[in-house]
């Protein structure tokens, strides 16, 4: 058999690992401490497996990875953070609306528009303050098929697409949790949104440009992540739910 | 019983700070604040090895939060024009280097049994 070697490796990976090369994802609650062996087993891809059809996403090492260290960060060993991945693509059966025709006019013989919606990562963490913390990104890519007669008369296909990340932040804060609006507003590429109530809800959305490395990516989230934070100083939350 | 001077005062989380809390087992270095033996690099305290470039740039590292986290502040500080934001985190990072201040030490989030994974 083929890749023998790399397919006994993929049989010690840890079964989350071993999901997400077979078969684009996985969706799973774990304690934060059940998090570490997936991340070092996720680590020691590359040493193994080698072959492209089983390559890790590159989102699961650069932007998964990272928030999974961020959100562990601020959690309790027995808080549970859960997560659901879906790391085959945009292209992946399921993911595309309905087509629809543009106008168009000669040379372009037909234009036909549609959305790929491809909700990628989904995590919550129940924080160390007693806060909820729900994330998610989601691809939204707008494809165009052009159909052309150029002047010797043959049919060109061309396509085109455009993505946009749309990063959701939702922060349930615990009951009357010391509560202070920011000093200054976001910026405006973000939507912001307080519920208020017995228990307050901070809802922050964006959208982050989808042509962008994954580094940067990880940086947007972030920073989209930062908003229901600054509604309560650091440091003061947990010194206050001790 | 151990002493409030004891305890290792480094600083942990990203977004939700708080102190270690583990008991000290050495001092740094550098600076002299206690840390645990899980946040002991070396001879010196997460911050000073820090300061020193010892920063790691791989995420699967447990450590990488640590020197993320600042580099985080200062460019959402920027992002939301909100000085605020990062002179908060910066001052309760820095409380740490105060000991025996209340507001360098507010309650540990570690037991002492040392069975964390997480070292951030």
């Amino acid at each position: 058999m083929f890749w023998r070697k790399q397919r006994a490796a993929i049989e010690r990976f840890h079964p989350l690992h071993r999901a997400l090369v077979l078969e684009g994802g996985f969706s799973v609650s774990l304690r934060r401490d059940d998090w570490e062996p997936v991340i070092q087993s996720l680590a020691g891809h590359a040493q193994h497996v080698r072959r492209r059809k089983w390559a890790l996403p590159v989102r699961a090492q650069r932007v998964m990875v990272p928030l999974l260290r961020v959100l562990a960060a601020d959690m309790r060993r027995d808080g549970v953070l859960s997560v659901a991945a879906d790391m085959r693509g945009p292209d992946a059966p399921g993911k595309a609306g309905p087509q629809h025709d543009l106008p168009a006019r000669r040379p372009v013989l037909s234009v036909k528009q549609w959305y790929t919606v491809d909700p990628w990562l989904r995590m919550r963490a129940e924080l160390r303050d007693g806060s909820v913390l729900e994330l998610s990104v989601t691809e939204r890519r707008r494809n165009r098929r052009i159909r052309k007669r150029n002047p010797r008369g043959k049919i060109k296909i061309k396509q085109k697409s455009k993505s946009v990340q749309v990063v959701q932040v939702v922060r349930r804060l615990p009951k009357d949790a010391a509560v202070r609006r920011p000093g200054s507003p976001p910026p405006p590429w973000v939507r912001v949104r307080v519920k208020q109530g017995s228990r307050l809800v901070i809802r922050a959305t964006a959208k982050v440009a989808g042509e962008q490395a994954e580094e940067q990516l990880t940086e947007g989230i972030l920073h989209v992540t930062t908003e229901p934070f600054r509604w309560t100083p650091p440091g003061a939350a947990v010194r206050g739910a001790q | 019983m151990t002493s409030q001077v004891n305890r290792c005062t480094v600083t942990t989380g990203f977004f939700v700070l708080g102190r270690c809390g583990r008991a000290a087992v050495a001092a740094c270095g550098q600076c002299g604040r206690p840390v645990c033996a899980e946040h002991a690099t070396g001879a010196l305290c997460p911050e000073c090895a820090l300061a020193q470039g010892y920063a790691p740039q791989d995420p699967h590292d447990p450590a990488w939060v640590r020197g993320y986290r600042r580099r985080h502040y200062e460019r959402s500080s920027q992002t939301y024009n909100d000085a605020y934001w990062y002179s908060s985190f910066d001052e309760y990072d820095r409380g740490a280097f105060n000991p025996g201040d209340e507001y360098s030490y507010g309650g540990g989030d570690f037991d002492d049994d040392g069975m964390d994974f997480v070292d951030s």
